[in-house]
This record gives C-alpha cells, structure tokens and sequence, in this order.
C-alpha cells in the first residue's frame, strides 16, 4: 500500500468537487451495501412471517463476534468466518424457530415482539458470558487493507468489494425466490397460508427455512461490517432501526425495494452528514417520514389487502 | 349482569387505592418510592394502551409525548418558575397538542407503517431535546427541577402521584368506556365495516392518538418531578419500546392489563438488578416463559384462573 | 424490676455490639450491560479489589465494608432510581461510580436530594463541579478542562499550526471542546483550527468525514474520539495513507492497551494519547504492587486502565470516614474536602473549593517495541492539573 498522496485540493472542502461527489457517492454505495445485506434478511422475514425481529440486530452483532472468534483468535481465513458466521446464525435461529416461535404464529400477533425482545435480553447476556465485554477489531481480509487510485480519487478496496457483494447477494436472492419453485412457494406463503398448506406445502418448513436464512444473512452482514468497525457490546442497538427503516421506504416484504431503500439510506446518510452534520443522528428517520409522508406504502410497495 | 361486573370492578379499584393511600403508613420509604415509580409508568402504558387496545395499532413513539410532558413541565417549573397548578396543566395541553398533530399524518398510514411513522417522529423529538442544549439541557439533562415544598417530601409526592393517576386512569376509563371508546373497538375489529355504518375511522384513530399523547405527556410530568431531571434517553426509542413491552406483558385486550404490565415489567427489572449483573437473562427468560405460556399477557391469566375456577 | 433493667441492660449490650459490627456499606452504579460495559465492567472490578483489600485490613473504622453493586444500565433515570434505592432500601452511606455525563449529573441530584455523599469516578461533565456543584458530590476522575488544557498544552509543543478538531458530538465532545478553545491560545498561539467536525456519538461510519478532514490540510488533528470510535476511524481512514502526515492527538483514553492491543498491527503511526493507568508503566511506587494484586483477581497481565478509577473511588471513600472518624454525610464531606492520599497513580489532593481531585492521565507517543505483541505509551508522562 502506498497511497500516500491526497487527491483533494484543500481549497474545495464545502464545496463539492467532483472528487468529493465521487467519494461521498462510492460511500454512500458501500454504506448501502453493508446495510442491505443485513436488512434484507430482516425483510425476507417480515415479509413471510410478519415477525417483527426485534433481535435482528443481535444476529448481526453475533455474526461479526463469531468472524472475531474464527479469524482471528483461531486464525482462520476471514471469508472462513463469514461463512462460519452465517451458519452459525441460521443454525441458532433455525432451532429457535423449531423450539420456541413456532408456537407462536397461532397466537396473539403482538406476542412475537415481545418474544423477540426476550430474545434480545438472551442473547446480550449470552455474548457477555461468551466474549466479556472487551472490544474487538477484525483485520481487513489479505489485499484488502489498502486503496485503489483511480487518478482522481482515491478508494478503499474493502469497501469496493462491499459494493460488489451487495449486488451479488441481491440477484442470488432475485433467484431464489422468483426463479425457482421453493421462492414460488415462499411468496404464496407470504399471501395466503392456509391455502397453501390445503395445498399440501409443509408451510411449518418453508417459515423455518425463511426465518434460518434471513438470520443467516444478518450474519452475514455483520462478518462483512467486522473489518471496518469496532466490534463492542451494544452494536446491535442502533442497527436494527435502520434495519427496519431500509426494509419500511423500500416496501415491505418487497426485496427491490429494500435494495432501492438501502441506496436511499446510503446516499441520505452520507452526503446528509457531509452537508448537514447537525442532523446526523435523525437523517435516517427524517428520510422515513418523507418517503412514508409521499408513499405510505414505502417506495416499492402495495397497499395491504383490506386498508 | 355487566352492572355486577362493574360493581365488583369498583370494589376491587377501590379497595386496591385505599390499599395503596396506608402504604407511607408502613413505614418503608423504598416502598413509597417504588409505588411512585410504578404508578407513573401504569398511566404511561395505560394511555400508550388507547393507541395499541382501542385501535389495533401499535406505536413505536410513545416515549415522544412523556418526554415532552416531562420537559415541558420541568421548564416551565424552574426556568420560568411558574406555579405546578400552571405548568403542570400546560406541559400536558402541549403533549397533547403535539399528538394531535403527529397524529394527523400517522393515522392516514396502519400497522407496522403506522409504527414506523410514529418512530420517525418520536426520534424527531428526541432530536431536538439533545440538540437544543440552551433549553433542555442536551443530553446533559435537565436536573435541578424545582418543586414546592409540599411535594418535595416522598410522601407528599407520593400522594400527589397516587392522585393523579387515580383521576388520569378515571379520565382514561370513561373515554374507553364512552361511546367513542366503544366505536373505537369496532374499528379495530373491522375497519371497513365500521367505515360502512358511517364512522370516520380515521378521525376516530386520531382522537385516540391525541388522548394518548395528552395522558403519556401527564406520566411525563409526573415522572421529571419525581426524578428531578428529564433526560434525552426518556425521549429515546427503547423508552418507547420499554412501554410497549410493558402494555403486550400486561395484555392489550383489557382496560387494566398495562397497569399489571407496568408494574410487573418496572418491578422485574428492578430486582432482576439487585439480585445480579446478569438480569437481562433473567428477565428475559421470565418473559419467555411469560409469553409461551400466556399468550394474552399477565390479564390472560387472570382470566384463565377465573375460567378453571367456574368449572365444575 | 430487676428483671427488667437486666433486660433493657442486655438490649442495650446487643444493640451495641450490633452498631459495632453493622458494616459500613457503599453502593456502586457501573455500566454493565449494553454500550457501556467496556469501561464499567473494569471499573468495578477496581472497586471490587479495593474493597476486598480494606476489609482484610480490618476494613474502615474498625467495621467491615459491604460493597452494594449495581448496574447503571447507561440510562440517567434508572441509575437516579438505583441510587435512591441505594439510599433507601440499603442504607448506604456513601455513593460511588457512574460513566456518563449525563448518569453524573443524575446521581449528583440525588445526592443533593438526600444528602448522601457522592463521588464521580469517570464522569468528566465539567457541570458537576462548576454550575451543578452541591456539598455532597465530589469527582476523582479528570475533567474536560484539564484534559483540553493538556490537549492544547501537546498542540503548542507538536508545533501545530493548522489543526483539524474532531470531538464527538454530544456533551463530553462539546465540553472537551469548549476546555480547548480556553487552553489553546496560551500554548499554540499561532495554531488555527481549520475544520471542527463532530460525528455523532456511537458513530460507525466515518467516511462522511475522512475524506473533510484530508482535504483540509490540517498538521494535526485534536480529537475526543474514544474506544470504539477511535478504532473505526483508525479502520476506516488507514487505508487511505490518513495517519501518513497527521499527528493525532487525542484525549479519549486511547493510549491504552485495550486499543492498542486490540488493534494491534493495525494501531497507526502519529499518534499521541492518554490512558488513566498503564499496565506496564508507573509513576509512584505503590503501582506495581497494585497492578500485580489487579492482575491475579482478572487473571490477566494486562489489566485495564479503568479498574484504577473504581480503586481510587474506594480508597478515598475509606479515607475521608477515617478521617471523619464517621460515616455521616455531612462530616465525610466535610473531611473529602482538602483531602490528600496516596494512590497507585501517585498523591492526590481533592481541591476544597471545586470538589475536584488533581487526578492526571500518562501522555505519550505511542510506539512500536520489538519485544511487544502491540504499541505502548512511550515516553509516558504523568501530567497533573496544577
């Protein structure tokens, strides 16, 4: 690495060169990516079994911690941790799927949140038994630590791979679950599923194997976030907002929509903190209201039946 | 029949509020302190309970309305020194006033919209409790609040608290039970029909989001004085989710379901502290155990023991 | 008769001996779950080891200690109803702990309330010793005056002309800030500020300003950026040369091991920091001893500097009752004031006007050492406010 010259003109920090555009662009882009990963899941589950996973945000944070464990204290290759994360976590969520909310799809709608934060106060404590309370850093995955010069701008390679991910993650799950007969079933289910169990689909399964992998991509999301963030207890806290946030402007349920909301969470986010820093800490929920205020039903979504 | 139910309902309120007004008799000031405590959060959940029970919406943004209340009265108090018999009633008028128009766009949205809507806003408010540091304090707080003299002692506090509650959940009752209370549960059970016998289904939603702001605003102001500051965190989303898990545990079917939740949620969470670092577990797994096995909350129980009982 | 009076006599042997032998209790409110566990769980643990040693000396006042620890849980409302129960329910006569700012002030309005003593060890709130300042609460940790003094004090001698500031947007950022700005002319009085910039607290995301900040072309940047922060920007600017041409001076604490060993490889050049106690460097003659006792309750070599800020809480919460010969309120804060001990990070004194003790933190350049696994502090210098 030896990106050592700076391509900013340091008369031109307000305002925007296009070196500057470029930077905050790319980014937001990577912002988005990372964010999309995580809230996709979050939206696969809403979507069929309209749980609101109040303990998203800890899968992620298990995800980055389990990266931590596997890469660096025992020393593996990072991507060995990233695929030790996500099974780890649709490991973990597949048998509190099977265990414990099953039981309670029957029940009061309103139950499954407070499940869910149960959850939540679990497994916090469960990550301070296990890792203390101790911060961690994750190293950047070998060749992946430096920056790219493009000539007029300068940019960090780890993040331009985010960028490559989030694109590759959105298509194979476009695959999934439009292009093939198990998706199909998935989104019948998220329709009608009573007639999909006359049908004779085992609908038990399809809700199990749908909550395992949008879990798994939490963690997946929070082995890709580990080299570029502290990893301390709480980092579950805020993500799930904006989990919730991303997967509400796209549409719910709609899986587009959350890549579409999770570029307009990048951008907002990004240049919103450049040119508005005071605003920071709300530009997230400032970006939900407007869309919601213009489109109540997010970006891409529709009308629920009935309302 | 329902006369009966009511009588014996009465009774019961009765007898609970005469129990509650010897509690300072006994002599423990931690006791007073904690009812105070719980009997601030109970009108919190009850009026978070209007939106959740009444409309068959749930709110992300409660804690919105209890810190303004909170804020506002504190202000009002020390910085303007104005007497409580003023601040009081205007910290509420402006939490209520501030629903009413958060309400306005929230309840064109439902369901897990609406809950997002009411987050984005409530996170608004937070915002600008932290960022306008010259009034609020910041994330500073807002300590120091003045108090008279009558109520700076516990008990006093502890009777004036006992009070307002007492009228607040009356308030709260009545407007439950009222025609509009009524109207309001045909909402929730079905909109559309609702909206074919000729009820504005919105305006409806929307008065009950003005009356819950305006009573969450009062356990605001209630909850500062007994604190002697307000904070940027009672603002905060976990406030707003912290209340919501007290009105599920307590059940949302039943006019006094968050009063139990209220008071079954803040007292674990303050044992659960003083018996180890590692509380989140235990609450946590009394929760889960809560939620397997009564699925209507702590009122589902209740009902469920009264079920067995009147078998033969 | 006789019978009686014998009676009413051994009541009074009784309650006598129960006085006696009623311990002296002290309630503790850390942060141990959630955000603030990092620095709370330590903290406690230096309050823990305090009180184990006093009372295998017989503890204070000849009565033994009975710690009554609590989590804070980072929330100023919660932790202002811990410290009432405390108080209440536990009868404690003295109160000790809290992280944030915010949960000082809140402790130190109770403290006001019920007149029980209080002393802040880690909040640096400069409120809580200036406008909120009461009999009942003192501070044994540094302030954000003292440290922006320092801060300046380290900009003026690093030759800084332009500076980019960098503080976390919330109140120990401001304040720090504000500490500065007052100490910066009397040190560096060519330096000029060319950019402040304040990412919020608990930011992850820093590119929305590296990239400011590069362009600036600023020397040297002054930053309050702690702990997680710290390591996200060092994560998310080193690949891009960030620390090649700045000297980072930074007052949150992240000339630690805990940073540094955890970044190991990946800890920046330029960079200048401070740390309440180092492991492997002391200052007074006490700290070996101290640190080694330390290591043997964690089971590591490498203790965290927070747990010196639990010890100290204690020790002086001891010294102040035997001074006092008391456990009244009134009297061990009448005793606080003036107070002089001896601590493992050397003598201090809590003035008795400002109720604040001349506490220091070790400065220094943080550099690679061949027979280390992860940069340390050297030159470490003890700076003290005068």
């Amino acid at each position: 690495m030896s990106v050592t010259e700076w391509r900013v003109p340091s008369h031109e920090i307000a305002s925007m060169t296009l070196t500057m555009f470029t930077l905050n662009a790319f980014y937001g882009l990577a912002l988005a990516m990372n964010m999309f990963i995580i809230a996709s899941g979050l939206n696969l589950i809403f979507g069929v079994l309209r749980v609101i996973n109040f303990a998203h945000g800890m899968f992620y944070m298990f995800g980055a911690y389990i990266t931590f464990t596997v890469a660096k204290s025992w020393g593996a290759p990072f991507f060995v941790g990233v695929l030790a994360a996500a099974a780890a976590l649709g490991l973990i969520a597949f048998a509190i799927e099977r265990l414990l909310l099953r039981h309670l799809y029957d029940k009061e709608h309103l139950m499954q949140l407070l499940f869910t934060f149960a959850l939540v106060l679990l497994m916090s404590d469960a990550a301070k038994m296990i890792w203390g309370t101790d911060q961690y850093s994750v190293g950047y995955p070998p060749g992946m630590g430096g920056a790219i010069d493009l000539g007029f701008v300068v940019l960090p390679q780890y993040q331009l791979f985010l960028c490559a991910i989030g694109p590759l993650i959105a298509v194979a799950m476009w695959l999934l679950v439009d292009r093939t007969r198990w998706g199909r079933v998935v989104r019948a289910a998220t329709q009608d599923r009573e007639m999909l169990a006359a049908l004779g689909v085992n609908v038990p399964m399809v809700y199990a194997a749908v909550f395992t992998i949008g879990s798994a991509l939490a963690g997946v999301g929070g082995a890709l976030a580990a080299p570029r963030i502290a990893l301390v207890p709480g980092m579950d806290a805020t993500i799930i907002n904006e989990c919730f946030i991303i997967v509400i402007i796209g549409g719910l349920g709609n899986m587009w929509g959350s890549f579409l909301g999770a570029l307009a969470f990048g951008f907002v986010v990004q240049f919103g903190t450049v040119l508005a820093p005071n605003w920071q800490d709300v530009l997230p929920y400032l970006l939900m209201l407007v869309v919601l205020l213009i489109r109540p039903w997010g970006l891409l979504g529709r009308p629920e039946a009935g309302h | 029949m329902p006369q009966r139910r009511h009588l014996v309902a009465s009774a019961i309120v009765v007898l609970l509020l005469a129990l509650l007004a010897l509690l300072p008799l006994a002599g423990s000031r931690y006791a007073v302190d904690l009812a105070t405590e719980v009997l601030i959060y109970a009108l919190f959940a009850l009026s978070l309970n209007v939106i959740i029970g009444f409309t068959g919406n749930i709110s992300f943004g409660h804690a919105a309305y209890f810190a303004i209340g909170g804020y506002a009265c504190a202000i009002l108090l020390t910085t303007y020194n104005w007497p409580l018999l003023f601040a009081l009633p205007a910290a509420v008028v402006l939490a209520g006033l501030v629903a009413a128009v958060v309400g306005y766009f929230c309840v064109r949205l439902t369901q897990i919209y609406f809950a997002m809507l009411t987050l984005a806003f409530a996170m608004l408010v937070w915002g600008v409790a932290f960022k306008w540091k010259a009034v609020t304090g910041g994330d500073d707080g807002f300590t120091g609040i003045k108090l008279p003299a009558m109520l700076a002692h516990y008990i006093g506090f502890f009777y004036f608290t006992l009070a307002v509650v007492s009228v607040g959940t009356a308030a709260l009752w009545v407007i439950c039970h009222s025609a509009f209370g009524l109207t309001l549960v045909a909402v929730r059970e079905n909109a559309v029909r609702a909206g074919f016998i000729g009820v504005d289904t919105r305006r409806m939603r929307w008065a009950a989001f003005t009356v819950a702001g305006t009573f969450g605003g009062l356990a605001g102001a209630l909850f500062g004085m007994y604190h002697r500051g307000m904070y940027i965190e009672n603002a905060f989303w976990t406030e707003s989710a912290n209340v919501l898990i007290m009105v599920l545990l307590g059940g949302i079917y039943s006019f006094v379901g968050p009063i139990f939740g209220a008071a079954a949620l803040h007292l674990l969470q303050t044992f659960t502290n003083q018996y180890t670092p590692y509380w989140p577990t235990v609450l946590g797994l009394i929760l889960l155990v809560i939620v397997m096995v009564l699925p209507e909350g702590l009122i589902g129980l209740a009902a469920r023991l009264k079920a067995r009982r009147g078998k033969p | 008769m006789k019978y009686s009076v014998m009676l009413a006599a051994v009541g009074v042997f009784a309650a006598g001996a129960a006085v006696a032998q009623q311990p002296i209790r002290i309630g503790v409110l850390y942060p141990l779950t959630g955000g603030g566990a990092v620095y709370g769980v330590p903290a406690m643990a230096g309050h823990q080891l305090a009180v184990e040693e006093l009372n295998a000396k017989g503890g204070i006042l000849g009565r033994k200690i009975e710690s009554i620890e609590r989590d804070d849980k980072l929330n100023p409302a919660s932790a202002s109803s811990t410290m009432k129960e405390l108080i209440t329910k536990d009868k404690v006569d003295i109160v000790l702990g809290g992280l944030a700012s915010s949960v000082g002030l809140a402790m130190s309005e109770v403290s006001k309330q019920e007149k029980v003593v209080y002393i802040s060890t880690i909040p640096k709130s400069i409120q809580i010793t200036t406008d909120k300042l009461h009999k009942y609460v003192f501070r044994t940790s540094a302030n954000t005056d003292q440290e922006g003094d320092t801060m300046a004090m380290l900009a003026g001698k690093n030759k800084l002309s332009k500076i980019c500031h960098l503080e976390l947007d919330y109140a120990y950022g401001n304040d720090l800030e504000v500490g500065i700005l007052k100490a910066l002319p009397k040190y560096a009085p060519d330096a000029k500020i060319v950019l402040t910039l304040k990412p919020k607290l608990g930011a992850t995301d820093f590119n929305p300003f590296i990239p400011q900040v590069m362009a600036a072309g600023c020397d040297g940047v002054l930053s309050g950026l702690w702990g997680p922060h710290f390591v996200s920007w060092v994560k998310q600017a080193a690949p891009l040369g960030f620390f090649n041409k700045i000297k980072w001076i930074s007052g949150g604490e992240i000339g630690s091991h805990e940073i540094a060993g955890e970044l190991k490889g990946e800890y920046p050049d330029n960079v200048i920091s401070n740390a309440y106690e180092l492991w492997y460097h002391g200052n007074d003659p006490s700290h070996a001893a101290f640190q080694a006792r330390l290591a043997k309750k964690l089971n590591t070599q490498e203790t965290p500097q927070w747990a010196a800020l639990g010890y100290i809480g204690v020790m002086y919460a001891a010294a102040a009752m035997e001074k006092a010969k008391s456990t009244d309120p009134d009297k061990v804060a009448e005793a606080l004031e003036g107070l002089s001990i001896g601590t493992p990070v050397g003598k201090l004194t809590i003035d008795a006007k400002t109720h604040q003790a001349n506490i220091g933190q070790f400065w220094g350049p943080m550099v690679k050492k061949p027979d280390r696994a992860y940069r340390i502090m050297e030159p470490a210098e003890y700076i003290q406010p005068k």
